[in-house]
């Protein structure tokens, strides 16, 4: 055994000689690398598994599509004549807000200067909190509810207006239809997002003239809504706008088929962006409007990718998930990022915050300006009406991007089908 | 006077679904005393199944009910045989955990397996409705609830009149008895559990039929059968069923009088009294005269 022991010791000794060897060797050109591109570290925590998992790993996805982008094909990003690579350190959340903020303190702990959101304003808010008081900026795209944005922070940027004030440009469509609607319900769900998404719908459309029939909350989880569908076929309104997550929207779009329970116009805040929610519904879905916040169609020039179209092309070239607004909101949190590093000349926290707040930025997401609070700007970034039509998504308002005109009042579901 | 015979008619089929959904897990605990954390995810389980088999096979969703059954029956056999019984044998409490940590884990792997994206069935007659006098029924719902009926009156003729039923019966009501007359309590319990499985795995059929569904739902199906037996008592269809029938109830009732945001403080406001008042729920222990 002892002359095998020495052979295999000799054999280890010499591998390891030549390794350090070529280590040696190759140093100069690893430093050289190095001097070419340094690392910038993004942090932050998205939920990946639990209840918001759907549209996180939307977020997620964007993300790492905006960051690959700029590492693989850019070659890295540059910062006052410095060249960067990006790197992600995303860990799941798990939809947990708990789970989020020990993440979140622990990226601190460990040094990281700049974070993305996690998706759902009970996530962002906590986690928001931490960075702020850290003073180390936070850029997302998941958190619309008004507690992020009047609270005071100074270090979160959101690419959404705040809830409250998401629905004016739904209300001015609803204004200018025709024949006017006169009358509107709304329902909501018991969490953050969707309570302060229907006072924003009680203001915008108290303001637009129409007169509120009825207001109802649902609890967080919902499994039956016979009992509000029942109230909404006694006291009809001619619009029902319903602020909630995709699956319990679903839910009551369905259940209003099965019971034919018809309005002039059901507008679902999420739901009918998806494709595989139009294709639960089928010719149901027709007429549905939605808000969104990109489409693909409305052209901006962008810095990086060149435009919308491009990125879709990458993004596809990456992932075979159907993309959403969600991932191109996170692809421009990164975009906004990197642009106001390069506008601060300067990787500080402090100067890249100074210069979030100052952004004027062009993307194939929107044009990136932020309210003093934070939110994003209500005209630039509070995004486009779509509605269901032939089984697309049509953007039909404001008129400016419309690929469509809005369809008024729709037809009794038994009529669609 | 219409509007409150609508929200019974209402409360009564979704009650129907609560009770199926809940049956499985008030057989483990009647029978082999294990809270199973992991009966949500038997239950989405089925829906996921129901999902492709029904595509697959190209067939209305409730006719694969045979098949989903059987195969959640064999999952759930071997689930017990082989992972919870060496629990229970550890610690009273070990059973808890495992369910838990396993319920955790095929959470993801069902998110790995088939997205975290909502999914639903949608059968041919998905959005149909008729009516009955004055009261208008969803025709899912309803067919649901009948589909409901029929499993529950079959468990219920399965536990009283067949060999196996006698056999499970007579081992949650004396163990030690069932194993000195020679009884396999193992398999026994094995069998329970698979038994428990198939109808949480029908129950999912059902549920994906009437509601959206995702991974991360399983936690609300596993405390929606936790109330349900409180509230009708452990280890029989009927306990389930009244406990099912009244949490529906309660639930559209509450949503119609109260407010639609209500359902969840009755529901469990109930929970609290009739624990208080009623430990073992309004129909008792099936299985606890011997004892």
């Amino acid at each position: 055994m002892a002359p095998r022991m020495n052979t295999t010791r000799r054999r280890v000794v010499s591998q390891f000689g030549v390794a350090l060897g070529a280590a040696t060797l190759g140093a100069p050109f690893v430093r050289h690398a190095e001097a070419q591109a340094k690392t910038l570290v993004i942090g932050g925590s998205v939920p990946l598994t639990g209840a918001a998992a759907e549209t996180g790993l939307n977020v997620n996805n964007g993300y790492i599509t905006a960051v690959s982008y700029m590492n693989d094909v850019l070659g890295g990003v540059e910062i006052a004549g410095e060249k960067y690579k990006l790197e992600l350190k995303l860990f799941d959340d798990a939809s947990d807000p708990a789970r989020a903020t020990t993440l979140i303190q622990r990226q601190l702990d460990e040094g990281t200067n700049f974070f993305l959101g996690s998706f759902g304003s009970n996530i962002v808010l906590p986690t928001a909190a931490i960075t702020d008081r850290a003073k180390k900026p936070m850029v997302q795209t998941g958190g619309g509810s008004d507690a992020i944005f009047t609270k005071g922070y100074k270090y979160v940027f959101g690419m959404f207006p705040r809830a409250t004030r998401q629905f004016a440009a739904t209300a001015a469509m609803f204004k200018a239809l025709d024949p006017k609607p006169e009358t509107y319900s709304v329902i909501w769900t018991n969490d953050a997002f969707s309570k302060t998404a229907a006072e924003g719908v009680r203001n915008s459309c108290d303001a637009a003239g129409l007169k509120r029939i009825e207001g109802y909350e649902l609890p967080a989880k919902v499994t039956d809504v016979s009992s509000v569908l029942g109230s909404i076929r006694s006291k009809t309104p001619d619009l029902l706008v319903c602020v909630m997550h995709d699956q319990d929207s679903l839910l009551i779009a369905r259940q209003m088929v099965a019971t034919n329970t018809n309005v002039k116009l059901l507008f679902q805040g999420l739901g009918p962006q998806l494709a595989s929610f139009r294709e639960a519904l089928g010719k149901n879905a027709e007429y549905l409007c939605c808000s969104t916040y990109w489409d693909e169609n409305v052209s901006f020039k962008d810095k990086f990718f060149g435009d919308s179209r491009k990125f879709v092309e990458y993004y596809k070239s990456k992932f075979t998930r159907p993309i959403a607004y969600h991932v191109a909101g996170a692809a421009a949190c990164i975009e906004t990022y990197v642009m106001a590093m390069q506008a601060a000349k300067s990787i500080n926290p402090e100067a890249v915050r100074d210069a979030l707040a100052a952004a004027d930025f062009e993307t194939f997401y929107a044009r990136i300006k932020f309210t003093p609070q934070g939110d994003g700007d209500e005209l630039l970034l509070g995004g486009y009406i779509g509605q269901v039509q032939k089984g697309k998504l049509e953007i039909v308002f404001p008129q400016a991007a419309a690929s469509a005109k809005p369809l008024y009042p729709s037809p009794p579901w038994d009529k669609k089908a | 006077m219409t509007l409150v015979v609508q929200t019974i008619a209402d409360g009564l089929v979704l009650g129907g679904i609560y009770a199926l959904a809940a049956v499985g897990f008030s057989l483990i605990f009647g029978v082999l005393h294990v809270i199973n954390l992991s009966h949500g995810i038997l239950v989405l389980l089925g829906a996921y199944l129901a999902l492709i088999l029904s595509g697959v096979l190209h067939v209305d969703p409730l006719l694969t009910v045979p098949l989903v059954m059987a195969i959640l029956f064999a999952l759930g056999y071997v689930y017990q045989r082989f992972l919870i019984q060496y629990a229970v044998d550890g610690s009273a409490f070990g059973s808890i955990l495992l369910t838990f940590g396993v319920a955790l884990m095929l959470q993801n792997v069902m998110i790995w397996l088939f997205s975290p994206d909502m999914k639903n069935i949608t059968p041919t007659y998905a959005f149909t409705s008729f009516k009955l006098g004055e009261i208008s029924f969803d025709a899912v719902r309803v067919s649901c609830l009948v589909a409901s009926l029929v499993l529950l009156s079959l468990l219920a003729a399965l536990l009283k009149f067949s060999a196996l039923g006698r056999v499970i019966r007579a081992t949650a009501q004396q163990t030690m008895a069932a194993r000195l007359c020679g009884v396999n309590v193992r398999h026994v319990y094995a069998m329970t559990f698979g038994v428990s499985a198939a109808f949480a795995g029908a129950a999912g059929i059902v549920i994906g039929i009437v509601l959206p569904f995702s991974p991360a739902d399983e936690g609300t199906w596993t405390l929606n059968a936790f109330v349900v037996v409180v509230l009708g008592g452990v280890g029989s269809p009927a306990g389930a069923l009244i406990g099912g029938l009244l949490l529906g109830m309660v639930s559209t009732l509450t949503a119609q009088y109260i407010g639609p945001s209500f359902p969840n403080v009755t529901m469990f406001l109930l929970l609290v009294v009739l624990l208080l008042l009623r430990p073992q729920g309004l129909l008792g222990n099936a299985f606890a005269p011997s004892r």
